[in-house]
């Protein structure tokens, strides 16, 4: 690092303090948004990832597990478990509603996302059980532990849609969609519980197979034989299961991450700036002493860049540090914190770095030595 | 001692800025050349143009007409680039207002001049930058920073500065103007005695009349144009 860089920069240390401050804002702005983002993406698609099937099955037009438009006959189930290469069927019921606990008014609900399943099966169930016992029995649940932590919903406690509720037995894990979770119950009880008519309509089916590995050959066979349902793997159901949320908040996220990066830059490249400014006398003096331009450009570029790397160590370690706190004070602040975003954060201050010190190494470069004879 | 050595020749040399009838002559068929071992004072009042002249000596400013040569190499076509070359090698500037880095210590001020040149490592450059300050007698003032030190101390690590990557010429810009006299005594004394013993050619730009005794050659400037002069003869 070039003398001449390293006593300005550290010489002036409130701007310096301000620089970086600024840069770390940005960074702390642009990781926790990259991990908010990463961790909703992580959540929202993990329950329909995680449940052991190699196939979704689901009415045509149906987009993702969330809007659970779909509707199917029971009877398809029987048809599907006779196919030689089926292993296992699971039907199951799903429903997006609003629910009260018993001492809450009835118009303070909280969302959840009804699942009946055949405990018998087991498969659409509850992931991981973590309190309380699994399967439920009739007019039973099994919440998401984000209902718990979120709602403080406490096993033994009663659920009320209209005058029908549900008495909490179990606390699982991994069925968190963030804005909604599921709540587990068996079909008989969705059936009531949702008074479904008629009674043997279900909303989606999953499956296992024989042969995992010929599962698209054997989806596009089912498609064709079976018009008006289609067969989907369960990446390809969470994927669109995520974008039903994601698509909306992507742009937004976009547009305060470009706002961040601006802050950053516009912090960054206005301390340099005013920096170089003040220089602008002693750099006129190195060009009159011999010093050519790369020279002073290398001096502007490196105290731009060690403020950058200051603000992003600065601001990617406020992220590791407070991320998890803000997780704990807000539990839809879902973040995952990924190494390779933090090294792609560290890639966006680099780039923020050249683009501060690009209009002070044009000043530079306008700078007469013959100045410095005057005054 | 005078050697025979010419460094610096500035042959019908004129500069004017601006064009057509906002044109200003600054010089005017300026010849005049200094010799390793010399000092020559260029004397003038203010606006005579000593600037312009001290900045085209310098290689720092191109003349509008004439020829620059400085150690042999004419300036007056080279690029950018090897004009930045001529004055890191062959010539050491000393400021009116001393023109040292405020955020480097004494010692740095001179180091950093010496790195620039090709010849010295770090180590090297360390080395001679308090080789040089201590024979400035800024042995105790190395490590300060220029804010803490007195006019008078500025100028002699300026002058250190300037000597210390062993220029054939030094071009002085009114280097008394902010120091007081016995101090501006001390100083020219200094640049003086420094210049003669390394066999330097040394141009002092000044309107001090004090500069005068310090000199072998005066070179009296007004309106832009040159009129040689003894030291003896007085101005008026």
């Amino acid at each position: 690092m070039l003398l001449v860089a390293r006593k300005n920069l550290f010489s002036e240390r409130v701007r310096l303090a301000i620089s970086v401050g600024g840069v770390a804002l940005s960074v702390f702005l642009i990781g926790i948004l990259l991990s908010l983002y990463r961790g909703w993406n992580e959540q929202v698609g993990g329950f329909v990832e995680k449940v052991p099937a190699d196939l979704w099955v689901a009415s045509d037009g149906t987009t993702d597990f969330l809007a659970a438009a779909s509707v199917l006959p029971d009877i398809l189930a029987a048809r599907l478990q006779l196919l030689p290469e089926v292993d296992t069927v699971s039907p199951l019921i799903v429903r997006p509603m609003e629910v009260h606990r018993a001492k809450d008014p009835s118009d303070q609900t909280f969302d959840i996302q009804l699942v009946g399943y055949d405990p018998l099966i087991g498969m659409g169930g509850p992931l991981e059980v973590v309190d309380g016992k699994s399967p439920p029995g009739p007019d039973e649940v099994v919440i998401d532990e984000a209902t718990r932590d979120r709602y403080g919903v406490q096993i033994g406690e009663e659920l009320f849609r209209g005058a029908k509720s549900l008495t909490v037995v179990g606390i699982a894990r991994g069925g968190d969609f963030v804005y909604t979770q599921v709540a587990f119950v068996t079909t008989e009880t969705a059936i009531d519980f949702l008074s479904l008519e008629p009674r043997t309509v279900r909303t989606f089916m999953v499956l296992t197979l024989v042969n995992p590995e010929d599962r698209d050959v054997f989806a596009r066979r089912l498609e064709n034989a079976t018009p008006g349902v289609k067969y989907v793997t369960p990446e390809h159901f969470a994927s669109e299961t995520r974008d039903r949320i994601l698509e909306n908040i992507l742009p937004i996220l976009i547009v305060v991450l470009i706002v961040a990066f601006i802050v950053g830059l516009a912090v960054a490249g206005l301390t340099v700036y005013t920096a170089t400014v003040e220089k602008s006398r002693e750099y006129g003096i190195l060009k009159a002493e011999g010093f050519g331009n790369p020279y002073l450009y290398r001096v502007v570029f490196e105290q731009s860049m060690i403020t950058g790397m200051m603000g992003f160590f600065l601001g990617a370690g406020m992220t590791l540090v407070i991320a998890p706190f803000a997780q704990d004070a807000v539990p839809q602040f879902v973040v995952f914190v990924r190494w390779q975003d933090i090294l792609g954060i560290a890639g966006i201050t680099i780039l923020m770095s050249l683009f501060a010190a690009y209009i002070p190494i044009r000043r530079i470069a306008s700078i007469d030595p013959v100045t410095v004879f005057k005054g | 001692m005078v050697e025979h050595r010419l460094i610096l020749s500035l042959d019908d040399v004129s500069k004017t800025y601006g064009a057509g009838e906002f044109a200003v002559s600054a010089l005017k068929d300026a010849t005049f050349q200094v010799h390793g071992g010399e000092i020559v004072a260029v004397m003038g009042p203010s606006g005579s143009g000593k600037t312009t002249l001290l900045t085209i000596a310098g290689a720092l400013l191109r003349p509008t007409r004439g020829k620059v040569t400085i150690s042999g190499i004419d300036v007056t076509a080279l690029s950018e680039s090897k004009l930045a070359a001529v004055r890191r090698e062959r010539i050491g500037f000393v400021y009116q207002s001393f023109n040292l880095l405020e955020a480097l210590t004494a010692l740095e001020n001179v180091r950093v001049i010496l790195q620039n040149h090709a010849s010295n490592g770090r180590a090297d450059a360390m080395e001679r930058a308090r080789e040089i300050l201590a024979a400035f007698g800024l042995g105790h003032r190395m490590h300060s920073l220029p804010k803490k030190m007195s006019d008078g101390e500025k100028q002699r690590v300026a002058i250190a500065r300037a000597l210390a990557k062993d220029p054939e010429l030094i071009l002085a810009d009114e280097p008394t103007a902010n120091l007081d006299a016995k101090r501006g005594h001390e100083v020219m004394a200094l640049l003086q005695q420094k210049a003669m013993e390394l066999h330097k050619a040394v141009v002092v730009v000044s309107h001090d009349n004090r500069i005068r005794e310090f000199a072998h050659r005066i070179v009296w400037l007004e309106d832009g144009r040159l009129h040689e002069h003894h030291p003896e003869d007085r101005f008026v």
